[in-house]
């Protein structure tokens, strides 16, 4: 009985978050647009609000075609493995109190294995194509997520510091409910670089150079077709959702709001994700691609150095204040 | 001309980005301003006098056809060479006369100047430029089509057929004097006169080129 709870709750869970991803496309179609002084989608349904599931309804339609030269099962297996990846992280997101399907004391370590995990589709999906293009891309991943891998989990030290836990849920219980309790404030040097970190681990403009378009055709999902083209699509989204997820939970006090939403307890988390998500699209909208030595450089040289003196710091001040 | 550098930021202002939070600023400023997308199948451009678009030739209201006189300066002058004419005279001194008159749209670059150099302004172009089509036989224009583009443009357009070539089709800048008899001007209003007219954007009055923005957004 408990079990097949579990599993509806999976389902709507994944149900909304599909839904989400969809219209996350819409969002960011509609405010790039905007931002270029275009409009966006505009003609399926009301000012194109019916666009996500004509994409949809069109990629999954689409022929799946798959390359004579390619390695075929790791081809095949490359989308769905960076898709898992991806939606399995989801488990351990506290919407709210009580409000995640698997509250694990290691959460935060968990995103982190399974983010990397993600990063294992792209390598394969760009080693399998059999194609410099996808191959370029990959490799570019492979070397990002590895230098902003570090970083990104220095950069998060200083809260696991501050809250003496990695269960996300009470991460977010030992900033308060206080508007300065949250750590963005007392961490700020490390959401900056958190903040970095996480626009190159979900290869995002500026740091969208696995999938540079200007000179990897598509990067690493170059050649891909129809659906499985839609999921890496989905795993992009969902690691943005994801990611914000984890900015919101580690820094912006997770479900906290100015006053409590009795009947719908995760719409600050909700509105807070929908700010992230909307500071990556601005971000994209403003920012051309960094050059590949020097995102390295901002990675080894900046970042990494940036965040040890932040645990240094934070650890002096913890041991003053005891 | 001297060149204008930014000077170079300082230090304090790379480690706030400052140039970054510029970008950002900009980009959400246009975030509320208005689109200029026109909708085009839905919003169809509004079209000013002198719109080169599908070709016609002017059906002389006279001899209920052509007024070409086959002097062949359209087919010299057409960069694309898409215009071939064909004519045949009876004997060294009498009028030649048009058998043929093809133009291939599918080369033609739009640049107006068959119009200009028609000594009788037998050649004109129209507002009309949806006339796409799944095959080149139907963008192939020969005198009768091009007659019939004609009757079309002057039922659906509401111009004026003895104003439209002239005035709108005469070449610019030149005085009366060096023009044919059918391109000089007709009575026609103070505005239309070679002193009131501009050549290109540059030599108008500042004034009136920002009416005219407005009028295009």
């Amino acid at each position: 009985m408990q079990i097949l709870i579990l599993l509806i709750q999976i389902a709507v869970l994944v149900a909304i978050v599909l839904l989400h991803v969809a219209y996350a496309t819409y969002f960011e179609r509609k405010i790039i647009g905007h931002m270029q002084v275009r409009m966006g989608p505009m003609i399926v349904g009301w000012h194109g609000l019916l666009q996500p599931i004509a994409d949809g309804i069109k990629s999954f339609f689409k022929e799946d075609i798959v390359p004579e030269q390619a390695d075929k099962p790791l081809f095949l297996a490359a989308p769905i493995i960076c898709l898992v990846a991806m939606m399995v992280s989801l488990a351990v997101l506290p919407f709210a109190k009580g409000w995640a399907l698997s509250d694990i004391n290691i959460g935060l370590l968990f995103i982190f294995a399974m983010s990397s995990l993600a990063s294992y589709g792209i390598i394969l999906a760009g080693w399998a194509s059999n194609s410099k293009f996808t191959l370029l891309g990959g490799l570019r991943s492979m070397a990002q997520v590895i230098s902003y891998e570090i970083s990104l989990g220095l950069s998060l030290v200083g809260v696991m510091m501050l809250s003496g836990t990695l269960n996300l849920t009470e991460i977010v219980e030992s900033q308060g409910t206080s508007f300065f309790g949250m750590y963005i404030f007392s961490q700020p040097v490390a959401f900056f670089v958190f903040f970095v970190a996480m626009l190159a681990e979900t290869n995002r403009v500026p740091f969208d150079l696995p999938e540079a378009e200007t000179e990897l055709v598509s990067g690493y999902c170059t050649e891909y077709s129809g659906m499985r083209y839609a999921m890496f699509f989905m795993a992009e989204y969902i690691g943005m959702f994801v990611m914000a997820s984890i900015g919101v939970v580690c820094f912006l006090g997770g479900w906290n709001g100015p006053f409590a939403v009795s009947f719908f307890p995760p719409i600050w988390f909700i509105l807070k994700i929908y700010l992230i998500m909307f500071i990556f699209i601005w971000i994209r909208a403003t920012i051309p691609r960094y050059r590949y030595d020097q995102l390295m450089a901002i990675g080894w040289k900046l970042l990494i150095p940036l965040t040890l003196g932040n645990i240094f710091v934070t650890g002096l001040v913890k041991a003053i204040v005891n | 001309m001297i060149i204008q550098y930014k000077p170079k930021r300082d230090w304090l202002e790379t480690i706030v980005f400052l140039e970054i939070f510029q970008g950002l600023a900009l980009t959400l400023r246009k975030l509320f301003s208005r689109p200029i997308t026109r909708q085009y199948p839905k919003e169809k451009p509004t079209f000013y006098p002198g719109f080169r678009g599908q070709h016609a030739l002017v059906r002389d209201s006279e001899s209920g056809t052509s007024k070409c006189v086959a002097c062949m300066r359209c087919a010299q002058v057409c960069p694309s060479r898409c215009i071939s004419i064909r004519y045949h005279q009876d004997d060294d001194h009498s009028p030649r006369i048009m058998d043929s008159f093809d133009i291939e749209a599918l080369r033609c670059v739009y640049c107006g100047y068959c119009v200009e150099v028609c000594p009788v302004n037998a050649i004109t172009m129209t507002d009309v430029f949806e006339y796409a089509a799944y095959d080149r036989e139907s963008i192939f224009f020969d005198k009768e089509k091009l007659l019939s583009n004609w009757d079309d443009f002057m039922r659906t357009s509401g111009y004026d057929q003895e104003t439209y070539v002239n005035p709108f089709w005469r070449p610019r800048g030149l005085p009366d004097s060096e023009l044919t008899a059918a391109s000089r001007l007709l009575p026609v209003p103070d505005d239309w006169r070679i002193e009131n007219q501009f050549i290109g954007i540059r030599s108008q009055k500042p004034e009136d080129r920002g009416q005219e923005n407005k009028h295009v957004g």
